[in-house]
């Protein structure tokens, strides 16, 4: 037989004894990898909720919002929770304050978390880089204002706003899942 | 050659970095933090010796070598690119920060010339055995390098020195007088430069004047 094919052959072997190899490593590394891939995506998240004892999934919003997490009861289709990425233009105009928002069905707020802004330093910054009280938010209604800043608090407000125009048809099936 | 010079001679005589100078990117890269170099140390490490042992175990088949012969090159680049994926599946597994900061660097591994080198000038032409302890002796001969630059360049550069910054066991030294006012250009890449310039201008001296005395206690003694 001609010897080039025969060392052809030989590569072909070596690549797929490697290529099995490969199949065995990634078969055990490959749900850590995702797992630890999760842990770092709902970071955020799990400042609110234990993510463990949901079901997750998730849905890409339009306009300003980003991506909306929806927590539901284990093994059922009942959503417990949604937690939106809302952004609103604050004093900032090229960064909008991006928020987290988590809403349970009951449409009480569980928290809310600025994840991204660029406000001016002493001023909005501060206070949405601290765990700034929102006046009283029993439900998303009554919102009123974030004491001490007025164009960050817009758009903190904006946030707000813009969440409760969606969330009660969200829970009744609005997400279109 | 014996066993201990095979293995010494990777760490000192013929150190990969500074007497080879070779795989010189990577290298300077990484070396931002003790840390960074002490988790390429290790998958230098794994690859070399296994790679080196693997390739010297098809090459030293005579029936075999000969078949191989005219295909080496993409034989030793298929043997070490499955290595360096192993590690970096494992590292992206396990130590999730860590690859992370090293990034695109470990994937580079298999381009790594100190690995494709050692797998053509020695581990083609010597015993499996002799092989895997010459991987071991260049790799931690690497290691000794990347961590003497990282020391370096951490030290000066951020006031600290990271053994392991994970949450569960932090084991970082904080300088407080350097904390103060680091020198940031050293973790920066034109800090990577000087650093190794700087290391490798320190070591060819003390080589040089180790060389001068052997060479005079030659003639003295003749």
């Amino acid at each position: 037989m001609n010897k080039g094919l025969i060392s052809g052959l030989v590569l072909l072997t070596i690549g797929l004894v490697c290529g099995l190899l490969l199949a065995v490593v990634n078969y055990f590394t490959a749900p850590k990898i995702a797992e630890e891939e999760n842990k770092i995506k709902y970071a955020a998240l799990a400042e609110f909720y234990a993510l463990e004892n949901y079901d997750l999934s998730e849905v890409q919003g339009n306009g300003a919002f980003g991506t909306i997490y929806i927590l539901k009861e284990k093994g059922t289709d009942t959503i417990l929770s949604l937690v939106y990425t809302v952004a609103a233009s604050g004093y900032s105009s090229s960064t909008d304050v991006q928020m987290l928002i988590a809403v349970n069905n009951d449409l009480s707020v569980e928290g809310y978390k600025v994840v991204n802004h660029q406000e001016s330093t002493g001023f909005g910054a501060d206070i949405v880089d601290n765990d700034f009280k929102v006046s009283e938010i029993l439900d998303l209604s009554n919102f009123d204002s974030v004491a001490g800043v007025t164009v960050t608090s817009n758009a903190i407000k904006q946030c707000f706003t813009l969440v409760s125009q969606r969330v009660e048809s969200d829970f009744g099936g609005g997400l279109g899942e | 050659m014996n066993k201990r010079d095979n293995f010494l001679k990777g760490i000192i005589k013929e150190n990969p970095l500074f007497v080879a100078l070779l795989g010189l990117c990577p290298s300077l890269a990484v070396t931002t933090s003790l840390e960074n170099a002490i988790g390429m140390t290790l998958a230098v490490f794994f690859v070399l010796v296994l790679s080196n042992f693997i390739i010297s175990l098809i090459m030293s088949n005579k029936k075999l070598s000969e078949l191989v012969k005219p295909v080496r090159i993409p034989v030793y680049i298929v043997v070490i690119a499955t290595l360096v994926t192993i590690v970096e599946m494992v590292m992206n597994a396990y130590v999730i920060d860590l690859y992370r900061s090293l990034g695109v660097f470990i994937p580079l591994i298999v381009v790594n010339c100190i690995i494709l080198g050692r797998a053509e000038a020695f581990a083609s032409e010597n015993k499996p055995v002799d092989s895997l302890i010459d991987g071991a002796g260049m790799a931690l001969g690497y290691g000794f390098a990347i961590m003497l630059i990282s020391v370096f360049r951490e030290f000066l550069g951020k006031g600290t020195l990271t053994i392991w910054g994970n949450l569960q066991l932090n084991l970082v030294f904080v300088f407080d007088f350097l904390k103060i006012q680091p020198i940031a250009m050293f973790v920066q890449p034109v800090g990577a430069f000087l650093s190794f310039g700087l290391i490798l201008a320190a070591i060819t001296a003390i080589a040089n004047n180790h060389k001068n005395k052997l060479a005079k206690e030659v003639t003295n003694n003749g």
